[in-house]
């Protein structure tokens, strides 16, 4: 287990992560939107978020539509990485050769 | 990260009030499955969408084309004047581009593209107009050069059911979408074995084989979207 990235090895912040890993590269989506995808109450997305963008797996970008601020989110370089390693990890640890 | 509605509903978790929900791992094959789940769900829901564009569609190809068919098809018995018919057909066709553009926009909602994929959106959009516009100039053209009503009939639902389906073959290839080219390739093949069926049945063809795959497709699909999201979410929460 000790190979597995504990930011990522969480339920809520592995699918957070494999749902930005969905979009393409430089794509990203906004904190509703995912919150609705995800299902999750915005306080424990936001939560998790953070852990994810105190890692620089996630990026958080502010900006405004006419007034309203809007929140976009998307995976960084290392972020991608670390959830296809940690992939990789999970399938070697069950015994899938990856 | 502070998010505009960040209120501490996190305590909502059963377990442990100062645990954020959901920050407890699983044993590794519970883990892979969640991240599976997962992805299908978004991928599922972001194109949830396209179930009704496609029962759209598949509605408005097969009244239209029997519309159509009904011209001359069920003689004696029935005839539909033309103008009916074709203004039906015309005005079907014209709401099922306005429910598809309403749709795909608001799908679109919260998601911001590369810049990569916008340009492939607009190109592979504008496609679609160029190509529809081509043939109908092509089939004036022809008309132009002598080709009787008879065969006209024949040439324009096949010409533009021949390159919707060489889009959604394209579609398939730029979006890996495997439904895309299957039901591209089906329609090739309608549209090329239409004629064969000669007026007034082709049009008969074209609304059971083309109109009715549509609407079967879009049931398939939707049934597999439910099943997808019902399983992502039980798979959260089961395993908490």
């Amino acid at each position: 287990m000790a190979d597995l990235d504990p930011v990522i090895h969480a339920q809520a912040r592995l699918r957070i992560t494999a749902a930005l890993a969905t979009l393409e590269s430089g794509e990203s989506i906004s904190f509703p939107r995912l919150q609705e995808i995800l299902d999750m109450t915005a306080g424990n997305l936001s939560t998790h978020l953070s852990k994810l963008e105190a890692a620089s797996y996630v990026l958080v970008t502010k900006t405004h539509q006419g007034k309203t601020p809007v929140t976009y989110l998307e995976l960084t370089r290392s972020g991608r990485r670390a959830f296809e390693d940690y992939t990789e990890s999970l399938r070697a640890l069950l015994g899938e050769v990856s | 990260m502070n998010s505009p509605d960040h209120g501490d509903r996190a305590s909502g978790s059963t377990t442990n009030a100062n645990i954020p929900e959901g920050d407890e791992p699983l044993d590794p094959a519970a883990m892979l499955d969640l991240l599976q789940v997962q992805q299908r769900s978004v991928t599922t829901q972001m194109g949830s969408f396209v179930g009704v564009i496609t029962a759209t569609w598949g509605v408005a190809w097969l009244v239209g084309f029997l519309l159509l068919w009904l011209i001359d098809g069920a003689r004696p018995g029935f005839a539909l004047p033309l103008p009916i018919a074709a203004w039906g057909f015309g005005i079907l066709i014209a709401i099922a581009i306005v429910i598809s553009i309403v749709l795909g926009v608001r799908n679109s909602r919260g998601v911001k593209s590369s810049p990569a994929s916008v340009f492939t959106g607009a190109v592979y959009g504008s496609t679609w107009s160029v190509s529809m516009i081509a043939l109908y100039v092509f089939g004036a053209g022809l008309l132009v050069n002598g080709m009787p009503p008879s065969v006209a009939s024949i040439y324009f639902p096949s010409a533009f059911v021949l390159m919707t389906g060489v889009l959604f073959m394209v579609s398939g290839a730029i979006w890996h979408a495997i439904p895309a080219l299957v039901s591209g390739i089906w329609l090739v093949v309608v549209a090329v074995v239409a004629p064969f069926f000669q007026y007034p049945n082709h049009y008969l063809f074209l609304a059971l084989a083309g109109g009715g795959a549509f609407i079967a497709l879009a049931i398939g699909s939707e049934i597999y979207a439910r099943r997808v999201r019902r399983s992502a979410r039980s798979g959260a929460r089961d395993h908490g």
